[in-house]
């Protein structure tokens, strides 16, 4: 057969461009993607062992910015990192190729359900908690689902670490702009220097595509509502409006977590049954503390916050306060609001709430708030009744002992949210741990009652 | 191996290699069936089978592809690999457009320009070789052959 065309198409390929070492031990077998002046390639040693192979040129030496980074790094959501070659014009580094299918891929062929897009989105915590932890963080800065792969055991890598970099302070803005535009928060457009609040950004547009098949919010496909609370904080504009701390995203969607909330839902269902039994037998003495308690006296706990109750309770506090930090009572309340409320609302003193007792954080007279936490941490339903309750009466949660029980919690945390069940201040808040402003001011109103009532 | 190449030969090898890797696109065939969703692999090739007039037997033959796999493709119970793909290409007679357009409805890369093997397939597919001849070229260029190990 005569195939000097094929010759001639072959002399376009010149093994010599590759480092020889490479060439000698890998076969190039697909060109996975020619994106941004890097080429990757799928290759095979001998063996038919596959890898996956990244070739910069040495002349667009920036192209190689996220080129180091993975050599060091060591972690089962991670290509692993096997060598690097190179010549006079080229670098190729060799990785670990991970079998499985991409997550846009394997959201295409499956629905995945809300259960499965938490515990994908939680792995994701944990792989960006050990990148942003370093002692130089490294921030992806192109989270999207090409670039996730779920393996066929559920687990999930990271890959394509092309734009990634180390953060440094100093570099006020990013110049050039890579990641992925519907997955790219303002600040990558040059706003300001990318930090581990790009990711968290990127981590929130991903959850939100997984949970309704768009990367755009769209208001007529309704998401459990804890988790489009967490997609909130995740994507605010300013960095400094987001999750700060991507394991704080994990706390928050482990705590939305829909398997730990069904399970609290039968938890609460039980309660009600057994709430029942007690009326049967203790009729008239249940009856008087259920009237003691600020909230009609047929009414269950219902498993989902009653949008109406919130409400209520919103307009509540703002007639009484005339105050405007309830405003936007869907999103996630922080310490901060909480702080503010207390001082705003009940006339505290700054210092005797932002005071931090350094020497032990325990509950004490002197410091209202005893733990000194961030004012940008989340605020747990907990430490909210604590506030409400100890700003009405502080020997209901006085000084109880330095030490953490069992549960985690104060004791004086304890002793407040046990206050608080009796008297009915929890009816409507079903959500474990961190919690709405509309929450929060359900919490307030109904410690206000019940203090009135007294 | 064939030494430097002049910027001359380079621009003749460009018009060879556009018309080796031009895709067609999937939306032509969806026009010709009517579909509007992204068709399914298994689908997809009983329609270019039943196109052909052939049967199934006959053209995972020509790809040289084990029996029951090839079957089990046809019916959608098996995701081909890349490879398998390409045989498929080769047993459906199909250039290398329609190879490529194979290979984007089997969600897999398409064949590229910067990979020597994939030219050489494409380069066979485009020239209407068989599978055979494509397995002899690869080996004899020192490069790994469809389906199987590396050619040595």
């Amino acid at each position: 057969m005569n195939d000097d065309i094929l010759k001639e198409i072959l002399s376009a390929y010149d093994d010599a461009d590759y480092p020889e070492e490479f060439s000698s031990k890998y076969d190039i077998m697909e060109c996975l993607s020619d994106q941004n002046g890097i080429l990757t390639f799928l290759v095979q040693d001998h063996e038919g062992t596959r890898y996956v192979a990244k070739c910069f040129e040495k002349q667009f030496p920036e192209k190689a910015v996220g080129n180091g980074i993975l050599t060091e790094l060591s972690h089962k959501g991670l290509p692993k990192y096997i060598a690097s070659y190179e010549n006079d014009e080229m670098t190729v580094t060799v990785r670990e190729y991970i079998e499985g299918k991409s997550l846009d891929r394997y959201a295409s062929e499956q629905d995945i359900s809300q259960q499965e897009t938490v515990d994908i989105c939680m792995q994701l915590c944990d792989i960006l908690a050990f990148l942003h932890h370093r002692d130089k963080p490294v921030i992806h800065r192109d989270i999207k689902p090409q670039n996730i792969i779920v393996r066929s055991d559920g687990s999930i890598a990271l890959i394509d670490f092309d734009i990634a970099r180390e953060y440094s302070n100093g570099n006020d803005t990013d110049t050039v702009f890579f990641g992925t535009r519907n997955y790219a928060p303002p600040e990558q457009y040059g706003f300001s220097q990318t930090d581990a609040r790009t990711d968290i950004y990127s981590l929130g547009i991903l959850l939100r595509f997984l949970l309704t098949g768009s990367t755009k919010e769209n208001s007529s496909i309704k998401v459990y509502r804890p988790l489009e609370n967490i997609i909130k904080k995740c994507t605010g504009f300013s960095p400094k409006d987001r999750f700060s701390d991507v394991r704080q995203v994990k706390k928050a969607l482990e705590k939305a977590n829909p398997k730990v909330q069904k399970i609290r839902a039968a938890v609460i269902a039980a309660a009600a049954v057994a709430g029942i039994v007690l009326l049967i037998f203790a009729g008239i003495k249940i009856y008087r503390h259920v009237t003691d308690s600020p909230f009609s006296e047929d009414k269950i706990p219902a498993y989902i916050t009653d949008e109406e109750q919130t409400r209520e309770a919103v307009k509540y506090m703002k007639n009484k306060y005339d105050t405007d930090i309830f405003n936007d009572d869907t999103s996630i309340a922080d310490v901060g609001d909480l702080r503010r409320a207390m001082i705003e609302l009940y006339g505290l003193d700054r210092d005797y709430v932002y005071g931090i007792n350094e020497d032990m954080p325990q509950e004490n007279d002197a410091y209202f708030l005893p733990w000194g936490w961030d004012d940008k941490q989340t605020l747990d339903k907990e430490i909210a009744v604590y506030a409400a309750v100890k700003v009405h009466d502080p020997s209901v949660v006085a000084d109880w002992s330095s030490l953490k029980d069992d549960n985690g919690y104060y004791p004086g945390v304890r002793v407040a949210v046990a206050f608080a069940e009796e008297k009915g201040i929890l009816t409507g808040i079903n959500r474990p741990g961190d919690i709405t402003l509309g929450d929060m001011a359900i919490i307030l109103a109904n410690t206000d009652r019940v203090f009135e009532n007294r | 191996m064939y030494g430097v190449n002049s910027m001359n030969e380079k621009a003749t090898t460009q018009e060879l290699w556009g018309k080796l890797f031009t895709m067609r696109s999937v939306e032509e065939y969806l026009d010709k069936t009517g579909e509007s969703r992204f068709p399914l692999f298994s689908e997809y090739i009983t329609a270019l089978c039943d196109a052909k007039g052939e049967n199934e037997e006959s053209v995972i033959k020509r790809g040289n592809i084990e029996s029951s796999y090839g079957h089990r493709l046809f019916k959608g119970t098996r995701n081909p690999s890349r490879d398998t793909v390409i045989q498929l290409a080769f047993g459906l007679e199909l250039d290398s457009a329609g190879a490529q357009q194979l290979l984007k409805v089997a969600r897999v890369t398409a064949l590229h320009p910067r990979v020597k093997r994939d030219a050489v397939i494409a380069y066979c597919l485009y020239h209407h070789k068989d599978f055979m001849e494509t397995q002899e070229l690869l080996y004899k260029n020192n490069l790994p052959t469809i389906g199987g190990g590396r050619s040595e």
